[in-house]
């Protein structure tokens, strides 16, 4: 408990000194809102033109096709939020050896990495996002109810922790080999094929890529499924299935990298 | 008591040995050649509590391997190590809220933000109480003199004044061990002379065990009382400064001036001119027999004279290359 107060605390101070370090500066405190939200209403119209032209994606019709994009990018909007620049940074910070600093001091340094670079630019996503999402529940006449709200959103921060555990594994690699990179290529292809197709698309070889390997098949696939009533018990079981999975697997590989880690001569 | 200890300490380094050129390249796409380079090799080591060790040797000599391997950075490929009665590699919280690193070519300090912010953070990541953070911090920026500094950029203090912040930064939680790599690479002579005094004070004020690498001879000449001297991974003394520098100290410098154009007589003793005119002459003598020619000089009748000790670097060089014969 008292472990948990401290770490509380100091995601706070992180926070703050983050928002401090980005208000020194107006441009990079006021310039990502500008870029982050242009580059997701480019992404948007994109969506609009093929979906405007499309009625169907396999068995789902509009309604659930404005509910996916809208959960996908709720789900990286709170990533892009909340951690991705503190993450991204892992491997160059096993590469130039400045891990040494954050594995000498008594906090995690995943915690610390997870929280020292949010970015506030991002947070009109999350409106954006929210939009999306009223806007396909109300195209797919899908009524709401509390229990209903409460276990999408259930679903919706399973599968943000997921994206973040799949983040961290890739970019873990840099542990035993210091070049990554195509790993991380490799993630955001499949990032951006998955963001535009969901899930039940996929059959055979790709079922098992992305509902297996690189889990992004089923990160927002699920949480429309289960608002749309859906979800089968065996895609219940099998997202917990590969959250627990991937947890398990991610805390392992990290923990191992530690202990490999060589750190970069002085 | 003896807070740390190790034994056999081995740190193996695998590394890829590339051919020149373009075809060493392709060759390295097919076959990789690697070559062990051995960092650290079958250290003992053992420091008491409230000791000020110094660690001195080459580049490449082992020192930070040495130093990344007491505070769990990197695991040893064999050998043990208790530090404060932990495997250090284990990473354990509790080992780390009682030591402190400063790496002279790292910083811990948000470079936008101000030292005042930076220590916040410490003070979390620490669990420091309020009262207790306020008479720390109080304390190291009475100690350091750095009241007004507190408040402004790090990116805007000079390199002196951001080392000191860094002293502060790991200080603050007032550590039993604290570990410094090279603190005073590239502060000038001023900068190097003040954080040496701070570091005494701490280390017998607060009786912070300190283990200090430096290639500034001066800094261990002035505060360690202890030497360690590791060369290619392998330590080759460990003892009292003074006398290793009284080993390899061999010779004394003579500096003689006269009033009238003087000629030096034929002199024995092993002394050497090393620089003459007229007026001046500055003689090397192997310390042994300095008094002698000290005589002679006299005798000459010279307006002044003076006796240094031999510099420091001709001396290190000397420990280098003899590798602490007699002494390892």
């Amino acid at each position: 408990m008292g472990r948990m107060k401290r770490n509380l605390r100091v995601v706070r101070v992180l926070i703050e000194m983050r928002l401090q370090n980005l208000m020194m500066f107006r441009l990079s405190f006021f310039g990502p809102f500008f870029v982050d939200s242009c580059v997701f209403l480019i992404q948007l119209s994109v969506f609009q033109a093929v979906y405007y032209n499309v009625d169907r994606i396999g068995t789902w019709g509009k309604g659930q096709m404005f509910l996916y994009i809208g959960t996908f990018s709720m789900i990286n909007a709170i990533n892009m939020v909340i951690c991705f620049f503190g993450i991204n940074g892992i491997p160059d910070k096993i590469k130039n050896g400045d891990m040494d600093l954050y594995l000498t001091k008594p906090v995690s340094p995943l915690l610390r990495l997870t929280f020292e670079r949010i970015n506030p630019g991002a947070v009109p996503l999350l409106i954006l996002s929210g939009v999306i999402i009223a806007s396909g529940i109300r195209k797919g006449g899908i009524e709401i109810t509390p229990s209903l709200m409460l276990g999408y959103m259930f679903w919706v921060a399973v599968m943000t922790v997921l994206y973040y555990l799949v983040e961290i594994l890739i970019r873990s690699l840099s542990f035993f080999i210091l070049s990554s990179g195509s790993a991380v290529i490799l993630e955001e292809t499949g990032l951006a094929l998955c963001m535009q197709l969901p899930g039940i698309v996929f059959y055979g070889v790709y079922k098992v890529i992305f509902y297996m390997i690189l889990p992004y098949g089923i990160m927002a696939t699920l949480p429309v499924q289960f608002l749309t009533r859906e979800l089968t018990l065996g895609g219940v079981m099998w997202g917990i299935l590969v959250a627990v999975v991937f947890t398990m697997l991610t805390a392992f590989v990290w923990k191992q990298g530690i202990r490999h880690y060589n750190s970069a001569s002085s | 008591m003896e807070i740390i200890k190790t034994a056999g300490l081995t740190k193996n380094y695998r590394r890829f040995k590339k051919q020149a050129g373009m075809m060493g390249s392709i060759r390295g796409l097919v076959r990789r050649e690697y070559e062990e380079k051995q960092a650290v090799t079958n250290l003992d080591l053992s420091i008491r509590e409230g000791e000020f060790v110094g660690m001195i040797g080459p580049n490449g000599a082992g020192k930070t391997t040495l130093i990344k391997m007491l505070t769990g950075i990197i695991a040893p490929t064999c050998g043990t190590i208790n530090v404060l009665g932990y495997y250090p590699n284990d990473l354990d919280h509790e080992l780390k809220q009682q030591y402190a690193v400063v790496m002279g070519q790292k910083s811990q300090l948000f470079f936008e933000l101000t030292v005042e912010d930076t220590l916040r953070l410490f003070k979390e990541i620490y669990g420091l109480p309020e009262e207790e953070y306020q008479i720390s911090k109080e304390y190291f920026v009475n100690l350091f003199q750095v009241q007004e500094l507190m408040h402004v950029q790090v990116r805007t203090l000079s390199l002196g004044e951001r080392m000191k912040m860094e002293l502060i930064a790991a200080l603050l939680h007032n550590p039993k061990i604290i570990f410094l790599d090279e603190p005073t690479i590239g502060l000038d002579a001023v900068a190097s002379k003040q954080i040496r005094g701070f570091l005494a004070e701490i280390n017998q004020k607060k009786g912070t065990t300190i283990i200090l690498t430096s290639h500034y001879m001066e800094d261990i000449k002035t505060l360690c009382k202890r030497s360690i001297v590791i060369n290619h991974g392998c330590k080759i003394y460990d003892g009292d400064t003074e006398k290793l520098f009284e080993q390899y100290q061999k010779l004394k410098k003579i500096t003689v001036t006269f009033q009238e154009p003087t000629s030096l007589p034929k002199m024995g003793n092993e002394a050497r001119i090393i620089e003459q005119t007229p007026y001046k002459k500055v003689i090397m003598v192997p310390k042994e027999n300095a008094p002698g020619l000290l005589r002679e000089l006299m005798g000459l009748l010279p307006s002044d004279i003076s006796v240094e000790e031999e510099e420091i670097g001709t001396v290190v060089e000397r420990i280098y290359q003899k590798g602490g014969e007699g002494f390892a």
